[in-house]
C-alpha cells in the first residue's frame, strides 16, 4: 500500500512540475472564463446565474482535458521512451502504475477545481452555499472517470504525435458538442442530438443541475458509467493484445 | 547449486526471420557472463526474452528456477536496458528513492552513490537535464537499487567516457566478488576478455562458442609457431604431426598453425629438427572473434 501511495505522490509531483499542465489546465480555462463572462456575454439579465453556470462548464472543460490529454499523452511518452518497459522488470505491480496515474491525476484535479472555483469567486463574485460548492467539485472530480479511462485508451497508442493529435480532436469535439463552451441550446439541432449521447454533456449537466439547486439526473450518471465501462474494456483489451509480442 | 538462469532452445522470429535461433545455456551463481557478438547478433533479443519482455517464438526461460515475470524474481534482479530511459520531472535522488521503495531490501542511497560514483550535483539534477553518460550511470544505479542477486546489463558502457567506464567495471567486479551473478552484452571484445568469467559468443542469432575467455582462446584460436629450418622437404613431416592444422612456407621460414603449440613444439624437439629463431604467436580474442564470425558465414 505504501508503494502505491508513493507512486501516486510521485505522479502528483511530476504533473505539477510540468509547465504545460499549468498552462492548459489552469491558465487557459481561466482566461476563457474571463472572456466569456467579462467580455463576450456582458450585461445579461441573469448574469449571476450565467457566471456560476459557466464556471462549472469551464471547470469540467479543464478536468476533462487533463484527464484525456495529460494522462494519455504522458503514458504514450513513457512507453515510447522505454520507461514503462523497465518498470515491467521491477516488483512494482503493473496495475499500480495505472492506478497511480489515475489517482495522481485526480488528486491534481482537486487542486485545479479549487483554483478555478476560487477564480470564479474572485473574478465574478460567484457564490453558492458551501454544500453546493462541494457537491459540484465532487461531481466534476468523480464524473471525470470516463475521461480518465479515455486517457488510458489514448495511452495505448504508439506514437506521441498520434496520441496528441487524436486526443486534441476528441477533446475539442467533446467539449463543443457537450455544451462546455457555449450552452447546448444555441448549438445546431443535429449537434445537440449527437451531443446528447456523448459523455461531455452529461458531465457538464450534472454540475449545472447542482448549481440550479437540483441533483444530477440519473441519466447523467448512467451514461457516464456506460462510457467508463466502454473505455475501460477497450483499453484493457488493446493493452492485452499489445503485450503478446 | 541451482542454476540462476536456464534457457532452453530459445528461438525468436520477427516476421519469419529468425533473430535468435535455438539458444540454450544456463548460468550458475557467481558467474560473470559476457554475451558477445556483433551488431544484430541477437544479444538484446535474447536478453529481452530472458527478462520476459519479449515472448519467445519457442523455447523456455527460467530465472531462479521460476517464471521470469513473477514478482519473486523481479525482487531479485536488476536490469539496465540498451536504451536507458528515465522518468522525467524528477530529481535523480527522487527517482532512486522511488526505485528503492519497490524492493524489500534496497541498497542505501549512500551505497548507491558510492557504487556508481554519482556526484551530489547529479543527484539533485532533474533526469531530463542529464547527459547521455550521466543517464547511463543513473540507469546503473536503478539496476542496483534493490540489491539484486542477478544483474542484466545490455551494452552498459555505450556512451560512457573512459573514467565512467572504468568505474563501472570496477563496481561490476566488486559486485561479482560479493557473489552476484552478472550478465552483460557487449561488442567490445576487450571488455568481455577483461571482465567475464565466461563468454557466450553470438553470431547471426546463434551461440557459436561458450566458455571461459581462456578456453575460448585455446579452442578457437589458431596459434602459430614459426621458425627457420635449413633442411628441405620437411613440410610433409610437419603436416603429418599431430595437432598441426596447416603449414605455410615463406623464404625458408615455416609457420605451423595449431591449437596446441606446446604439444607441437615438444614433437618438433623430439624429432630433433634444427629449429632457429622460434616464435610463438598467441592470438588475441579479437582475432578469434573475427575468425569465428567469418568461418561461420562461409560454412
Ligand atoms: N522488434 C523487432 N522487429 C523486427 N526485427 C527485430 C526486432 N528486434 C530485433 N530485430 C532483429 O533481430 C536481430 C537481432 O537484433 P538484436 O537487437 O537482438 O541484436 P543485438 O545483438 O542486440 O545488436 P546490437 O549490438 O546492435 O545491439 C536484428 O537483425 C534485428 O534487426
Ligand atoms: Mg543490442
Amino acid at each position: 500500500m505504501s508503494m502505491l501511495l508513493r507512486e501516486c505522490k510521485v505522479e502528483v509531483i511530476r504533473i505539477f512540475r510540468n509547465p504545460y499542465f499549468i498552462f492548459w489546465s489552469l491558465l487557459m480555462p481561466i482566461v476563457f472564463y474571463v472572456i466569456f463572462t467579462k467580455v463576450v456575454n456582458q450585461g445579461m439579465e441573469n448574469q449571476a446565474e450565467w457566471n456560476a453556470y459557466f464556471l462549472m462548464s469551464i471547470a469540467a472543460f479543464s478536468v476533462m482535458g487533463s484527464s484525456i490529454m495529460t494522462l494519455g499523452i504522458r503514458m504514450v511518452q513513457e512507453k515510447s521512451e522505454g520507461w514503462t518497459i523497465l518498470l515491467r522488470v521491477t516488483p512494482l505491480p503493473a496495475s499500480y502504475y495505472f492506478i497511480a496515474k489515475m489517482v495522481g491525476q485526480s488528486a491534481v484535479h482537486i487542486f485545479s477545481i479549487c483554483i478555478i472555483f476560487l477564480s470564479g469567486f474572485l473574478i465574478n463574485g460567484v457564490t453558492m452555499p458551501i454544500g453546493e460548492w462541494i457537491l459540484c467539485g465532487g461531481w466534476i472530480l468523480l464524473g471525470s472517470a470516463p475521461f480518465l479511462a479515455m486517457g488510458l485508451l489514448v495511452g495505448t497508442m504508439k506514437k506521441v504525435d498520434t496520441a496528441s493529435g487524436v486526443s486534441n480532436i476528441f477533446y475539442l469535439l467533446l467539449a463543443i458538442t457537450g455544451g462546455l463552451w457555449m450552452p447546448m441550446e444555441i448549438l445546431p439541432k443535429l449537434v445537440q442530438t449527437i451531443g446528447m449521447w456523448l459523455p461531455a454533456f452529461h458531465y457538464g449537466n450534472g454540475a449545472w443541475s447542482i448549481v440550479r439547486g437540483d441533483f444530477p439526473e440519473v441519466k447523467n450518471v448512467l451514461i457516464l458509467v456506460m462510457y467508463l465501462l466502454l473505455f475501460m474494456v477497450i483499453s484493457v483489451y488493446s493493452r492485452r493484445k499489445q503485450e503478446v509480442v | 547449486m541451482h542454476s540462476v538462469v536456464q534457457i532452453e532452445n530459445l528461438t525468436k522470429e520477427f516476421k519469419g526471420r529468425k533473430a535468435v535461433e535455438n539458444v540454450s545455456f544456463s548460468v550458475e551463481p557467481g558467474e560473470i557472463i559476457a554475451i558477445l557478438g556483433p551488431n544484430g547478433a541477437g544479444k538484446s533479443t535474447t536478453m529481452l526474452m530472458m527478462l520476459g519482455l519479449l515472448k519467445p517464438t519457442s523455447g523456455e526461460v527460467k530465472l531462479f528456477q521460476g517464471d521470469p515475470v513473477s514478482r519473486a524474481v523481479h525482487e531479485r534482479i536488476g536490469v539496465m536496458l540498451q536504451q536507458v530511459s528515465l522518468m522525467d520531472a524528477l530529481k535523480v535522488k527522487e527517482l532512486l528513492a522511488l526505485f528503492q521503495s519497490y524492493y524489500p531490501n534496497p541498497l542505501s542511497m549512500e551505497k548507491l552513490v558510492e557504487l556508481t560514483g554519482m556526484t551530489s550535483d547529479e543527484l539533485n539534477k532533474r533526469t531530463e537535464k542529464l547527459s547521455g553518460g550521466q543517464k547511463r550511470r543513473v540507469g546503473f544505479a536503478l539496476a542496483l537499487a534493490g540489491d539484486p542477486d542477478l544483474l542484466f546489463f545490455d551494452e552498459p558502457t555505450v556512451g560512457m567516457d573512459s573514467t565512467a567506464r572504468k568505474q563501472f567495471w570496477l563496481t561490476v567486479k566488486e559486485l561479482a566478488a560479493q557473489g552476484k551473478t552478472i550478465l552483460f552484452s557487449t561488442h567490445y571484445l576487450q571488455e568481455a576478455d577483461d571482465i567475464a568469467s565466461r563468454i557466450i559468443l553470438f553470431n547471426q542469432g546463434k551461440v557459436i562458442a561458450d566458455g571461459s575467455p581462456l578456453e575460448l582462446k585455446q579452442s578457437l584460436l589458431r596459434q602459430s609457431i614459426s621458425f627457420k629450418m635449413n633442411e628441405t622437404t620437411k613440410k610433409e613431416i610437419l603436416m603429418s604431426l599431430q595437432d598441426v592444422l596447416d603449414v605455410l612456407e615463406d623464404k625458408g621460414r615455416f609457420t605451423v598453425m595449431t591449437e596446441n603449440p606446446d604439444h607441437v613444439l615438444r614433437k618438433l624437439f623430439e624429432l630433433d629438427m634444427k629449429l632457429e629463431d622460434v616464435a610463438i604467436e598467441k592470438g588475441r580474442l579479437e582475432d578469434a572473434f573475427e575468425h569465428l564470425t567469418v568461418e561461420q558465414e562461409v560454412s
